[in-house]
């Protein structure tokens, strides 16, 4: 229990950092967003409008410290303040418009590129020097190698483009609503998800593959697993029982770390299948500096990591039970 | 994780000098310019070579997934249209707002006229005619009878007033009218006019307040707040005003059923799916899937009209306001109007228009005006104008007489000593500009000048050129329905006296002139067109003369068409309005003249 209060504490402590790092980074780039949207139109606004602009966006000349208070005593009432880009929209209406697709596509590839990865892994190194041994690790990690976004302008191009196989946009077929309950949706959702989710997946998944496999061949070669052999237990035993439940421990670990990265870099995904996620979102608020939208955003890729490693902290406790005391 | 780091270290660097590939190979991935730039890695479907598999209503899966065709499942015909390019739609259709969805400007609400880019003609929409009165002190317009608001109530001059009241009374909201808000006076309602009464004269004003988009009082007297109000079941006089359906990635706009103009819309309505980028709206113009879009799109004969010659057109009539090269005449030597000239004649605007924008367009002549102002160009002027001409030894000779010497490594020197070596600024991404910035650069050297392209991120390089702070910059000019706001924009006095560091809506070389400034005073007091034409035959006169910003080439309003479900599309033969939806409220005009097939 001790061991939880303390993460506990280590992540209060982390989430007040990233609540300040939200506030400061953003406007320390250069210009203002009233400007920015003034630009958007590119002369055909005129000069008069731009004080109007600055008034309805309430944009404010007192000192970053003062607005810092404020800041901090908003999110402490859960206000999240009103989108400069998408005025009058408040950031939440904003977020939640794509926040559901995003976790969906992130979500579900990360789950299953670690699951499959650490399959993998397992396998490679039971049946170590086979055909999947010496394939899988080299040719996974070379095209992980490549940025997500690259990987999915490729299949883009060929799989959805000229091949026709796959939907070129959007989460679901523009012909229908959204509903859950009904098949179609779903399967809707399904075909145009295999693309984007698939070139996370295919370029995440050589890291698990090769971190579980290399703790798998480190432990099997420690004299319980001998000791399991000789005593005759089923070889599917030792191999996930045994073996595998230990070798898991640091893959689990980086499990979430990598729920951050597979987060910014799905972001990139999502612009080239047109995915309605965040990913476009925050590349707008960043371009046009929208101060309120990018801290939601921020705020909510940093919970969703120390959310992620806080559930993996506790998995841990449940894992290796040398951490509980 | 000692294995993860490394790798990650590795993603990082490649995903850098991607990311820096992708900057260097420009010319392959161009973004417009024109209102919808994006920054996202390009990708490489937008130059997809004419490979025939690739009909997508040809292949069962494309068409079965993206099944965006013209009917809806109703049997209704829907206009699907690329525009506003966003991932998730957030639903706004307030008139006030400055993020509304682009139907609201351009389909929901309508204007008292519209200024018809393409035609140079106004068009009396909601109000049928309008007078100044002798002294020009007020202005009334006679509104049309007859029409009706989308929920059956009517429309009446009430309503214009309402909403022209309404704007004045709250700073925040904008639109169209507020520009001309600080000059009014009163605005009544008697019968079927509105009088609006002016505390000062500006006959420009009538634009403004011509253009702004009227709101039913009857709905919008009983909003608390209008600034935050996101108006999500528009109640308009418009032709489209209901919301069929709003989802994340898509919605659609049905008919008025009340509309005034019998007969029209001839479509039942607009579709509108979501692209997060332009090479997304491209990929989908390209496959046949949007039937109008006005995106950039680079070597279209080649990219989108080879594929279906038959339904794919497009039309891009450069006709805004040019592309200007910007020399901040606060600092020497771009203070002396010869410096100005030699520096516009060193570099060659055909090359300009045949590299950065595919020949799509022409140079500008010294006036700067496009051709949709081609009745207010004074010939003489353009006559004047030769520093526009590409000549490098009448350049030279200029620098030379100007007192620029060269150096010993071929570089000008200032009579302080110092090299002429500059930055020319740019918005990064934005490839057209940053090719014409490159040849630019690449010619100056050629007259002793050392410039060198400098991009920026656009808002770092809209901070600095709006304060001032650069050398040499391109940047664009202002557009409306008169002249005067693209020379004011250029040469106001008023503007020019900004200091450095502080931030200027236009003018941003900081060029005065109070002979431009006394003619201005001269057009906004007089509604004679005559009158106007002569005083900005004289504008156009000082602005060749004393060259205070260098024009390229005109901006071009995009735009691209489908036939295979619609006609009556506007083209180079049939100009009757722009296709781009940067034209607002021309739209309005578009919208209600395509047909069905």
């Amino acid at each position: 229990m001790r061991f939880l209060l303390r993460r506990l504490g280590f992540y209060a402590v982390a989430a007040w950092v990233s609540l300040t790092v939200n506030f400061y980074l953003p406007r320390l780039m250069p210009g203002d967003p009233a400007s920015a949207i003034f630009a958007r139109f590119q002369g055909k606004l005129r000069p008069e409008e731009i004080d109007s602009l600055r008034k309805a966006y309430g944009l404010s000349d007192a000192p970053l410290l003062e607005q810092y208070g404020t800041y901090l005593k908003s999110l402490s009432r859960g206000e999240f303040g009103i989108s400069i880009n998408f005025f009058p929209a408040p950031v939440t209406t904003v977020i939640s418009t794509g926040f559901m697709w995003t976790i969906l596509l992130a979500g579900l590839a990360t789950v299953i590129s670690f699951f499959l990865g650490n399959v993998l892994g397992i396998i490679g190194a039971w049946r170590r020097n086979g055909i999947l041994d010496s394939v899988a690790p080299p040719l996974l990690t070379f095209i992980g190698a490549f940025p997500y976004f690259f990987l999915a302008m490729i299949a883009l191009y060929f799989l959805a483009f000229q091949a026709g196989w796959f939907p070129l946009r959007h989460a679901y077929s523009d012909a229908l609503s959204v509903n859950w309950g009904s098949l179609t949706f779903i399967k809707s959702v399904v075909s145009h998800m295999i693309l984007p989710a698939g070139c996370i997946v295919l370029a995440s998944i050589g890291g698990w593959m090769l971190g579980m496999r290399n703790t798998m061949v480190g432990i099997l070669s420690e004299d319980y697993i001998t000791m399991a052999q000789a005593k005759g237990l089923s070889q599917k035993r030792i191999m996930f029982s045994y073996a595998a439940r230990n070798a898991l421990l640091p893959n689990v670990t980086s499990f979430g770390m990598a729920l951050g990265f597979v987060l910014s870099g799905s972001l990139l995904t999502e612009i080239i299948f047109a995915y309605p996620g965040l990913g476009y979102l925050l590349l707008q608020a960043v371009r046009n500096l929208d101060y309120p939208l990018m801290q939601g955003l921020f705020l909510m890729i940093t919970f969703a990591v120390l959310g992620a490693n806080l559930l993996v902290d506790i998995l841990y406790v449940w894992l290796d039970p040398r951490t509980r005391r | 994780m000692k294995l993860r780091f490394p790798a990650l270290m590795m993603l990082v660097i490649i995903f850098i000098s991607m990311l820096a590939a992708c900057g260097d190979a420009s010319t392959l991935t161009p973004q417009a310019t024109q209102g919808q730039s994006t920054t996202a890695p390009a990708a490489t479907a937008t130059e997809a070579p004419a490979t025939g598999s690739t009909d997508a209503t040809a292949e069962p899966t494309a068409a079965a997934t993206t099944d965006t065709g013209s009917t809806s499942s109703d049997g209704k015909v829907f206009l699907t249209v690329s525009d506003q390019q966003q991932s998730t739609w957030v639903r706004n259709f307030n008139p006030f707002a400055s993020d509304n969805r682009w139907p609201t400007a351009a389909g929901i609400y309508e204007p008292m006229f519209i200024y018809n880019i393409a035609t140079g003609k106004i068009e009396p929409w909601l109000a049928t005619e309008w007078a100044w009165n002798s002294d020009n002190t007020e202005l009334t317009f006679t509104i049309r009878d007859g029409v009706k608001w989308s929920d059956g109530e009517a429309f009446s001059s009430k309503d214009v007033a309402y909403t022209l009241n309404l704007m004045k009374d709250n700073e925040k909201l904008q639109g169209n009218g507020r520009a001309a808000m600080r000059f009014i006076d009163t605005v009544t309602a008697d019968g079927n006019k509105v009088v609006v009464k002016f505390k000062e004269v500006s006959t420009i004003a009538l634009y403004d307040i011509g253009h702004q988009m009227i709101v039913p009082e009857h709905i919008w007297s009983k909003i608390a707040d209008p600034v935050t109000f996101t108006n999500e079941t528009p109640i308009a006089t418009g032709p489209f005003t209901e919301i069929i359906r709003f989802q994340d990635q898509i919605w659609e706009l049905g008919k008025n059923p009340n509309y005034w103009q019998a007969g029209k819309p001839y479509i039942d309505g607009i579709r509108q799916p979501a692209y997060p980028s332009n090479d997304a709206a491209n990929l989908a113009t390209i496959n046949g899937e949007n039937d109008l879009a006005s995106n950039f799109i680079p070597d279209v004969e080649k990219t989108y009209v080879a594929k279906d010659p038959e339904n794919n057109h497009y039309w891009f009539p450069p006709v805004n306001a040019p592309v200007m090269l910007l020399l901040n005449t606060t600092k020497a030597p771009f203070n002396d109007p010869n410096v100005r000239k030699a520096i516009s004649m060193g570099f060659d605007r055909q090359q300009i228009t045949e590299i950065a924008t595919y020949s799509y367009n022409s140079p500008s002549d010294a006036t700067g005006l496009p051709e949709s102002f081609a009745d207010w160009k004074n010939p003489e002027a353009v006559a004047a104008g030769d520093w526009v001409k590409f000549d490098v030894e009448k350049a030279n000779a200029m620098l030379d007489a100007a007192g620029l010497t060269r150096g010993p490594d071929g570089i000008r020197v200032l009579p302080d000593g110092k090299p002429m070596t500059y930055d020319i600024n740019v918005v990064s991404g934005w490839t057209d500009w940053v090719t014409t910035d490159e040849i630019i650069a690449e010619s100056l050297k050629e007259i002793g000048i050392n410039a060198t392209t400098r991009t920026y991120d656009f808002s770092a390089w809209f901070d600095k050129v709006q304060k001032g702070e650069f050398d040499m910059s391109i940047g664009w000019s202002n557009n409306a329905p008169t002249p005067l706001q693209f020379y004011r924009g250029l040469m106001s006095g008023e503007t020019a006296d900004t200091p450095i560091g502080e931030a200027n809506g236009d003018n941003w070389h900081r060029y005065g002139n109070p002979k431009v400034d006394e003619l201005y005073s001269q057009f906004v007091k007089t509604s004679d067109p005559a009158e106007q034409k002569k005083i900005m035959n004289e504008i156009q006169m000082i602005f060749v003369q004393e060259a205070p910003a260098i024009p390229i080439m005109p901006n071009i309003y995009w735009g691209e068409y489908n036939t295979k479900r619609f006609t009556n599309f506007p083209n180079e033969e049939n100009p009757y309005v722009l296709l781009s939806s940067f034209a607002q409220p021309d739209r309005l005009i578009l919208l209600t003249n395509i047909k069905p097939k």
